[in-house]
């Protein structure tokens, strides 16, 4: 049986179990002392009797010089030192292995902790990279918004000039009017372009939770089809600080969204409850302050996502619905008004099982 | 009919701008930024000022606020399509250093003659309703 074992990186280990299954008498401490004691007084009471076997022979004569007593006595104490030693030495092996066991634990719970921490800060980084890199994207299309309406404004002024100087009843009147048309589509899109950049003032209130989800949801019954269940539930209403028209506009998108995503059957489910600062999944927004945060769960019943659309959704123009049927702002928008309102969102989803939009808002609380 | 100061550096928007205010029976002179406009004012005195923000060397709001210092009677039209910052913020910004009415791009041409009009012509009261 070998006394050691290849670990996972491929070193010997010694077989700690093994030797630690050592008898009982091992471990008793002065067992080599009682050892020695004995078998000295044992060895010495030998050489005695061996002088009183002599003496009973009446063999007087140079009974001193004979050497059977004391090599008995010098045999017997080495024995019984020999005997000490080797007890000792197991005694040594297991107190080491005792030792090592206690640090390859530590060392084992040292390592899981680093991974622990290993992951945890790779988790920050992602959110952090994830946050920059959508706020370089904000920069961005803000910056090219509003050049693009300088370029817009002189489309439009040239083409309602140019529209003046035609008959109006003429096949060019008509299309000009197209250009204008599409001019205007184009303003349509700055401007949501630039809700997405935060380059735009809102005014923020206080707002009721509960009321504001529920005439969302008024709202959307007009239009979301009747084979499409939306299950609201919240037990205590909560306050946030927040703009009406934005909070608005992000629940409509999400909500459509999830609506969207089970191509016309299912059911949404919207929760709303209250996540207490310290909260340990608060862990995993870098941005989370310490103070309570409303939850709002929306998880539908739809096809889900795979990782890599996990990854991108919040980026601007970045669709997975058909061309005309998405423009890939939405996500962005409902991302950034969250910021604005300084709340984190977070996305899980299972393929073919559904998705889960969790939002975060910092609950109000009047001083 | 007025004299307009157009201050604009996007030639596309100023000339469109030109063409326009000229349709509308209006003498318009041109400056590409808030020097060249500075420059004119020490010789002329438009009626109006309309006034990009965003431009190069001197911008509209350092132009708006040197000239309401110098020439307090001159209306100014502050006009802007944004930039470096919200276009709303920096037309707030206007009007609260003497631009009568700002209009954020792409204007409504239409509301924007109506607006000179109401400068020549009207009462303050209809200016705040536009």
């Amino acid at each position: 049986m070998s006394n050691s074992t290849v670990n996972d990186d491929g070193v010997n280990e010694p077989n700690l179990g093994q030797i630690l299954n050592t008898p009982k008498w091992v471990r008793i401490t002065w067992l080599p002392y009682l050892v020695v004691v004995l078998g000295f007084m044992v060895s010495l009471s030998a050489c005695y009797i061996l002088y009183l076997d002599i003496w009973a022979n009446f063999e007087f004569i140079n009974d001193l010089q004979k050497p059977l007593p004391w090599l008995t006595l010098v045999f017997g104490t080495g024995i019984s030192f020999m005997m000490a030693a080797l007890i000792h030495s197991l005694q040594l092996t297991r107190i080491q292995s005792v030792h090592l066991i206690k640090v390859n634990e530590e060392l084992k719970s040292a390592n899981a902790e680093g991974t622990r921490i290993m992951e945890s800060k790779q988790k920050l980084e992602y959110a952090l990279m994830q946050g920059q890199k959508l706020q370089a994207m904000g920069t961005l299309a803000g910056g090219i918004a509003h050049d693009f309406n300088n370029i817009l404004y002189a489309i439009i002024g040239y083409t309602e000039m140019a529209r003046e100087d035609v008959d109006k009843n003429s096949q060019l009147f008509q299309n000009l009017g197209k250009v204008l048309e599409a001019c205007h589509r184009g303003q349509e899109l700055v401007s949501r372009i630039l809700t997405f950049s935060r380059r735009q003032h809102h005014q923020l209130d206080t707002l009721r939770l509960k009321p504001t989800i529920e005439a969302v949801l008024e709202l959307l019954a007009q239009t979301v089809p009747a084979s499409v269940i939306i299950n609201f539930n919240m037990q205590e209403d909560m306050a946030i600080y927040g703009n009406k028209t934005l909070m608005h506009q992000i629940l409509v998108n999400l909500i459509n969204n999830s609506v969207d995503a089970m191509d016309g059957e299912g059911t949404v489910h919207i929760t709303a409850s209250r996540l207490r600062a310290g909260d340990p999944y608060l862990n995993q927004f870098p941005e989370a302050n310490a103070q309570n945060y409303c939850k709002i769960e929306i998880s539908d019943t739809g096809h889900g996502m795979d990782k890599a659309t996990i990854e991108r959704i919040f980026e601007p123009f970045f669709t997975t619905k058909e061309v005309s049927k998405g423009t890939g702002l939405g996500l962005s928008i409902v991302h950034s008004i969250i910021k604005e309102h300084k709340g984190e969102i977070a996305v899980t989803s299972q393929l073919g099982k559904g998705t889960t939009f969790t939002i975060l808002l910092p609950e109000y609380v009047q001083q | 009919m007025a004299k307009i100061l157009l201050v604009e550096d996007d030639n596309l928007v100023r000339d469109m701008l030109t063409q326009v205010l000229q349709r509308a029976n209006h003498h318009v002179v041109c400056a590409t930024n808030g020097d060249e406009a500075t420059e004119y004012l020490k010789k002329e005195q438009p009626d109006i000022m309309v006034t990009d923000i965003i431009m190069p060397k001197k911008s509209g709001i350092t132009l708006i606020s040197e000239v309401k210092n110098r020439h307090p009677n001159l209306e100014i039209i502050a006009i802007s399509g944004g930039g470096r910052l919200d276009p709303t913020g920096y037309l707030d910004l206007s009007e609260s250093l003497g631009a009568s009415v700002s209009f954020e791009k792409p204007i409504d041409n239409t509301a924007l003659l109506m607006a000179i009009d109401l400068l020549l012509h009207g009462n303050s009261e209809q200016i705040s309703k536009i």
